[in-house]
């Protein structure tokens, strides 16, 4: 089983946490303190940090910056109250290697997890064939179940993301991040328009729901349907 | 109370003024006349001893019987009765002249003061006189002398006009620095009433500055502009307090009843999930709120500059056409791209393209259904202009101003927080861009640092 070790100093936002963690199928272990969460950090048999940057006894980030100066390469989210671009940059300089702003929705936290903890299928193929789907990226072409998606360069990289990220939940914000590569909130669901017309396209009328919208702000691709 | 006012700083600065202007005042004055002194004397007693020497030389020449007579002769033309001069046997007894004895001290070839004893003033037994003795040819001495009462009297006239201009002077001077002083003090009473003032919560105060304006006036013209701008900051501040109370209240609100409703009507899951849904939705938009007031303060603190890095704007322009296009195609908007290449200029990549993007979506959602909304990136001259065009009728000028403040939503029509111009602005403070309005029609353009 997973395990993810929170340091959380705010009880509310680590129940809440955990608890949507827990049903998702990790075991979650609690800690409020930097010195209790270093000591539980050492540990083997933990899968992935999660830590807030303001704690009674100190700043998470230390923590993160001790383990690695200690060799561990344990992943790491970072949370943080401040919700500044440039604690997003210390955070991730101190060794963090994702980071979430507060508030968050939880599914984007779950997002988060997911990505942290499987290293998406990066390889170099050109050609993706997952399910029903045949992706060619170099002639620039897709097709599903044999039938041509027409699809421009933009949905062709966006469908790219996420049959290579099977099952697990991508948001608006990490599309925008990873497939335009802009970090900021839209003002308005221009990213939801393009996901839109990708799902149109992939899903035909009749077919079994391949891109799943999750409730919030993301999307799943399921091939297994 | 004498005690308070002593250790007032301000009585005593003032005392301090008067004192130190009369002290000056008065050093001034000594070292002038005692300087006057020591030129007249100097010249006085020049001359005097010029005039021994040619006694000395001319009475030298005579015989004994003639040398008498010359002395006599001497002394006659003396009207102003201020000369001495007698002749002296080798053993001391005056052989005639005006003088009873020679001076008690051998005297020597220059000049010196003494006490001598006139025979020839009436009513006087003694005289001060500068005064030389030389020997004659046959053994006899001569006294030549200059009576000093005239010097003296000069120096008590230095004196006398020392002391009467010193005292009037005095009372001047110390009369200057306390009103000096006193007017140093009120200048410094005004500015520390005013922020006394001011500390109690009366931003309205300003310094008189006047027509002509002094220093200490120009230092008070700069406080009064610093209090302007404090005071647009504090009424930022307290309306941007009252906005996001105002903002958020009326989300809450509704989210409030919509969740007593669900709770009080919804019947089955299916019911309660729509109301959660719904609820969910309202809290997102809050928490939008929250996040894009937090980053136009982040913004402008200027704090994120250590991240510019060169950015190519033609690219992001084009990628925010992309960004947008399906969304604009859905509202049967026709979003056009007309891009020149322009040279990199540094900066945040995803904050210019967050600017633009924020530009573009508000003249899809301000201008006309089935309009046409267009993004301009030139180079003019040095600057960089980007700029975004639609077809609704713009900011009324009057509302320019305006548009960039937190909240300001100038129709209620449309949905928004109002935060996406004062966003805008933000960012384009934050690289060195102006944000501009066109006089006619509806066009918003940033225009690069030229």
């Amino acid at each position: 089983m997973t395990h993810i070790l929170l340091l959380e100093d705010d009880a509310g936002t680590a129940n809440e946490i955990a608890l949507e963690l827990g049903a998702q199928g990790y075991a979650v272990t609690h800690h409020l303190r930097v010195a209790d969460g270093l000591a539980a950090a050492r540990g083997d048999d933990v899968d992935l940090l999660i830590v807030d940057r303001q704690l009674p006894d100190g700043e998470g980030l230390d923590l993160i910056e001790r383990i690695r100066a200690e060799g561990r390469r344990t992943p790491a989210l970072v949370l943080s109250a401040l919700g500044s671009l440039d604690d997003r940059v210390r955070g991730l300089r101190a060794g963090g290697d994702d980071y979430l702003a507060k508030p968050f929705a939880l599914v984007e936290l779950v997002a988060r997890v997911q990505a942290l903890l499987r290293r998406p299928n990066e390889t170099r193929d050109t050609r993706l064939i997952v399910g029903p789907l045949d992706l060619d990226l170099l002639g620039g072409t897709g097709r599903r179940a044999g039938r041509p998606l027409d699809l421009l360069p933009r949905e062709l990289k966006l469908l790219d993301y996420l049959v290579r990220r099977p099952g697990r939940i991508v948001t608006r914000s990490m599309l925008l991040q990873d497939v335009w590569g802009y970090s900021f909130e839209p003002n308005s669901n221009v990213v939801d328009v393009h996901m839109g017309r990708l799902r149109r396209k992939v899903d035909a009328e009749g077919e079994p729901q391949l891109i799943r919208n999750v409730r919030g702000r993301g999307y799943v691709f399921d091939p297994a349907v | 109370m004498s005690s308070i006012r002593r250790s007032d700083p301000r009585t005593r600065a003032t005392w301090r003024w008067g004192g130190a202007i009369a002290a000056l005042l008065v050093v001034q004055s000594i070292m002038l006349a005692g300087l006057f002194w020591l030129l007249a004397n100097g010249s006085h007693r020049r001359d005097a001893e010029r005039g021994f020497a040619e006694d000395c030389r001319s009475l030298a020449t005579l015989s004994s019987e003639v040398r008498r007579v010359e002395l006599r002769e001497m002394l006659a033309h003396d009207i102003h009765r201020d000369r001495f001069l007698a002749l002296f046997a080798p053993d001391g007894t005056r052989i005639d002249g005006n003088v009873a004895r020679l001076p008690p001290h051998a005297l020597r070839a220059g000049s010196t003061v003494a006490t001598i004893t006139p025979t020839e003033l009436p009513g006087k037994t003694s005289d001060v006189a500068r005064l030389r003795t030389c020997a004659m040819p046959d053994g006899t001495r001569l006294l030549t002398g200059v009576d000093l009462d005239n010097a003296e009297g000069a120096l008590r006239i230095i004196e006398r006009s020392l002391a009467y201009g010193l005292i009037p002077g005095l009372l001047l001077a110390i009369g200057f620095g306390l009103v000096a002083g006193r007017r140093a003090a009120t200048q410094v009473d005004a500015v520390r009433g005013l922020t006394e003032r001011i500390v109690a919560g009366d931003l309205d105060q300003r310094l008189p500055v006047g027509e002509r304006p002094d220093s200490f006036r120009l230092l008070c013209a700069h406080i009064n502009l610093m209090l302007d701008r404090i005071q647009s900051l504090v009424i930022d501040v307290r309306g941007v307090g009252d906005d996001i109370a105002h903002q958020l209240r009326t989300p809450l609100t509704r989210l409030r009843a919509r969740l007593e409703r669900g709770l009080r009507e919804a019947g089955d899951v299916a019911a309660f999930q729509a109301s959660a849904d719904a609820a969910l939705d309202e809290i997102d938009q809050l928490l939008g709120i929250v996040a894009a007031l937090l980053r136009v303060r982040e913004l402008e603190d200027h704090a994120r500059r250590s991240r510019f890095a060169p950015v190519d704007l033609a690219r992001l322009a084009e990628d925010a056409c992309e960004l947008h296009r399906p969304t604009a195609e859905d509202r049967g908007i026709v979003l056009s791209c007309d891009i020149d290449p322009v040279a990199p200029i540094e900066g945040d990549a995803s904050l210019l393209i967050e600017a633009m993007s924020n530009l573009i979506d508000n003249a899809m959602k301000f201008g006309p259904v089935g309009g046409h909304v267009a993004l301009l990136l030139r180079q003019e001259e040095r600057a960089v202009v980007i700029t975004v065009t639609d077809q609704g009728a713009g900011v009324p000028a009057a509302e320019r101003p305006l548009v960039t403040q937190r909240f300001y939503r100038g129709r209620h029509d449309r949905e928004g927080a109002g935060l996406g111009l004062s966003l805008v602005k933000a960012i384009a403070d934050l690289h060195g861009f102006t944000l501009r309005f066109a006089e006619t029609g509806s066009a918003v353009s940033l225009v690069g640092p030229g």
